[in-house]
């Protein structure tokens, strides 16, 4: 009797399950239907994060003025966000209404732009003005005519350096005696052999920091707007991989390769003079040498700047209801909403309206020795120029650092490994 | 079990269609319904596997045709992505590393491991239990941690513990990261330190079904230790150690996670394992074709190697 009672169970349960399934389907439908004409009805939007950005208070102030939206914001870790992104995009369902993309992954998406809606056809002309010219073009496609994201933060590079070593070696150390003491990067190399020479420190540590410093202020990169690989006609890259190689055959950059722990234990040792890097570092180099506070100072690169990093938000084509979930992006990348978020997360504004802000360049901080942060790296976002980058980007990328990292650790040619890379990339591009 | 009216209870609860419900009365034998509620209670596993299992095992024979990128619509090319990989070194690279490195973890895992079991099955050791955690912990450990640590021990740099440690024997450092053979050994230590204590546990449980009456026969013999491990323990635990070869083969033409974390995701020549070459296709270079034909080219490799290892362990046993 008792295994009968519990088929019977098991047959009730499975029918639930049956009845239960269906019965989602049904409401899913419902409130798609709803959401078309019926305003009245409270909209809930999901809206995926992969860090802290400074949301969260924004996020509950939006949804108490709008009682109409409900904002639901998700984090999530940054690989897992858009591996999840990509997954429900490819599956066709999953995705959440709004997404937070990180600038490493946009030329992927932008190459899928249909997955996304166009937020020109929501009005995002009206805010193209309130963004970096550069910035903006990163999430647009080539011929401009579909925006898949609005941007929110930035990574413009500057000049980390260790006054202690500059001052050991007999250089002045103030951010605008440097600033003028490394114009270009000729003088780069000049202090780099002067600061070997008196104190034995090299002048960076990462070769792939030092070549991408100097990539970043091109007008183009690795391929054309046709995403056709220009390495080799190119001469910026080039010139940027022999800047970076001469360097290490004089012995004048470290080996350690980035975010190893060498790396980071490198930056409170004070075992390198400056760290090329994007406004964001500042809290890592905080993180990784705590005790080093008064030694670091920031200051302009050579000849320009570059961009390292940043994010955008996407309408995902999923979502039922792209009005209302714009509504909310413009407002958040709003000069004002980006100001508030850089206060509370330190996320570097894409709006240049924000850079006039007395308090905000006023800013300074005591670890970097009184460096004004935030004018620095304003001054830095603009004078980035756009650069368009292309989705196979990595594998260009991924292959030219292998190269670096010979030339540094295993004593490769450099002509050698930059063919050799140029072959391996070519090989890799074949399938895409 | 159970007469005709239950069984149509039953039916009413799936069926709320009455003709139906005549209709299968008829139709189905009472020997099928014993049967059908049998693949019923076997059926969560199948069809988790047939999810999770077998569909993407026949979705990759598909994708090995098609050149996707993840996002776009799918596009026919034939042959041409096996002709691609085929035509790779990098790919040719890539078997070669994972058989070689399959051998230089491998064998020390087997070695060490049933001396290590053998040991703590002895009588002489104290706080066995502690022992066991500890060898079995490696396992457990979160990858995120052993790639710093082994990151650290592995250093190109005359500081790293390997470098700093040869250095008192006078040795050379040794570029950990880029060298051919070093990255290889680099790689096969963290597959040795991470599976040794899995495989001691099989070796253990083994052990136990040793009767002891065994050992004592030959300690009364006077049999040395030495002697009881290669004349009762190993003998006796064949079939343990060809489970075990066949797990170590299978798993090490799998290798993945530990050169992945010690590579990084440039994954070098020096240390691309197959799995690691598929992996790269698809998730850094959004090429699932080629990754698919790789992973097919993989499976039938894997096919090969085990049918060797059973013609090979059926001749021992017989």
């Amino acid at each position: 009797m008792k295994g009968k009672i519990s088929i019977i169970f098991f047959m009730f349960v499975l029918s639930l399950l049956l009845v239960a399934c269906s019965d989602s389907d049904e409401t899913g439908g419902e409130s798609s239907s709803g959401g078309d004409g019926n305003s009245e009805e409270k909209v809930t939007l999901d809206f995926w994060v992969f860090g802290q950005f400074g949301f969260d208070g924004l996020v509950e102030k939006y949804n108490e003025e709008n009682p109409n939206v409900e904002v639901n914001l998700q984090l999530q870790e940054s690989e897992d966000m858009h591996n999840n992104l990509f997954t429900s995009l490819s599956a066709g369902s999953g995705a959440p209404d709004i997404s937070m993309i990180e600038i490493a992954y946009i030329p992927q998406f932008r190459e899928a732009q249909d997955h996304f809606y166009n937020l020109y056809d929501y009005g995002a002309d009206d805010v193209k003005n309130n963004f970096l010219d550069w910035a903006w073009k990163n999430a647009e496609s080539p011929e401009g005519d579909y925006m898949i994201a609005l941007p929110t933060d930035i990574g413009p590079t500057a000049m980390y350096y260790r006054t202690d070593i500059f001052e050991e070696a007999g250089l002045p150390s103030n951010p605008d005696e440097v600033a003028e003491l490394i114009s270009t990067w000729d003088d780069y190399v000049e202090v780099a052999r002067t600061i070997k020479s008196e104190t034995g420190t090299n002048i960076t540590d990462s070769p792939e920091l030092l070549f991408n410093a100097v990539r970043d202020q091109a007008p183009e990169q690795y391929f054309n707007e046709d995403n056709e690989l220009i390495i080799e006609t190119s001469p910026y890259v080039k010139e940027a991989y022999d800047f970076a190689t001469g360097l290490i055959q004089e012995g004048l950059v470290g080996q350690n390769e980035l975010w190893t722990p060498e790396w980071g234990n490198a930056m409170s040792e004070g075992t390198s003079a400056t760290l090329l890097a994007a406004s964001w570092m500042v809290g890592r180099v905080k993180e990784n040498a705590p005790d080093a506070a008064g030694n670091w100072a920031i200051t302009t690169l050579p000849e320009g700047a570059g961009n390292w990093g940043g994010s955008f938000i996407s309408i995902p084509k999923q979502s039922e209801y792209p009005e209302e979930a714009y509504e909310f992006i413009s407002w958040l990348t709003s000069p004002e909403q980006l100001l508030e978020a850089f206060n509370v997360a330190g996320i570097f504004p894409s709006t240049p309206g924000v850079y006039e802000d007395e308090d905000f360049l006023s800013k300074s901080d005591e670890y970097f020795s009184g460096t004004k942060t935030a004018s620095v790296f304003a001054d830095a976002a603009q004078k980035v120029e756009p650069v368009f980058i292309g989705k196979d980007t990595p594998i260009v990328h991924n292959e030219l650092v292998t190269a670096l990292i010979n030339v540094a650790s295993a004593d490769g040619d450099p002509e050698e490994e930059w063919n050799n890379a140029v072959e391996r990339i070519k090989d890799q591009l074949a399938r895409n | 079990m159970g007469n005709k009216g239950d069984y149509s209870v039953i039916k009413t609860t799936i069926n709320t269609n009455s003709s139906a419900q005549i209709k299968t009365k008829r139709y189905f034998s009472e020997s099928f319904k014993e049967s059908f509620v049998g693949y019923l209670y076997v059926s969560p596993f199948f069809i988790l596997f047939g999810i999770f299992g077998l569909f993407p095992i026949l979705f990759s024979f598909y994708l090995g045709f098609q050149k996707w990128n993840g996002l776009n619509e799918m596009e026919f090319v034939g042959l041409n992505n096996y002709k691609l990989i085929y035509s790779d070194p990098v790919f040719w690279k890539a078997i070669y590393n994972t058989i070689i490195i399959g051998f230089l973890g491998c064998f020390p895992i087997l070695v060490f491991s049933i001396i290590l079991a053998f040991i703590l099955n002895s009588a002489f050791v104290r706080l066995k239990s502690i022992f066991r955690v500890s060898l079995f912990m490696p396992y457990v450990t979160s990858t995120v941690a052993v790639a710093i640590v082994f990151g650290v021990i592995f250093s190109n740099m005359e500081f790293g513990i390997a470098n700093l440690t040869f250095s008192w024997f006078g040795f050379e450092p040794i570029k950990w990261q880029v060298g051919e053979w070093a990255v290889k050994i680099a790689i096969a230590c963290m597959v040795l330190w991470r599976w040794v204590g899995y495989n001691v546990i099989i070796f253990i449980a083994g052990l136990q079904s040793i009767p002891i009456e065994l050992y004592e026969a030959a300690t009364i013999d006077g049999a040395t230790t030495r002697q009881q491990l290669f004349y009762i323990t190993v003998p006796l635990l064949k079939p343990v150690i060809i489970f075990t070869v066949f797990l170590s083969t299978v798993g090490s033409l799998q290798l993945f996670t530990e050169p992945l974390i010690f590579l990084g995701r440039n994954a070098r020549e020096e240390g691309i394992t197959a799995v690691l070459y598929l992996w790269r296709e698809a998730f850094n270079n959004m090429a699932f074709g080629t990754a698919s034909a790789a992973a097919v080219t993989l499976f039938f490799i894997i096919i090969i190697v085990s049918f060797i290892n059973y013609l090979i362990t059926n001749r021992i046993s017989s």
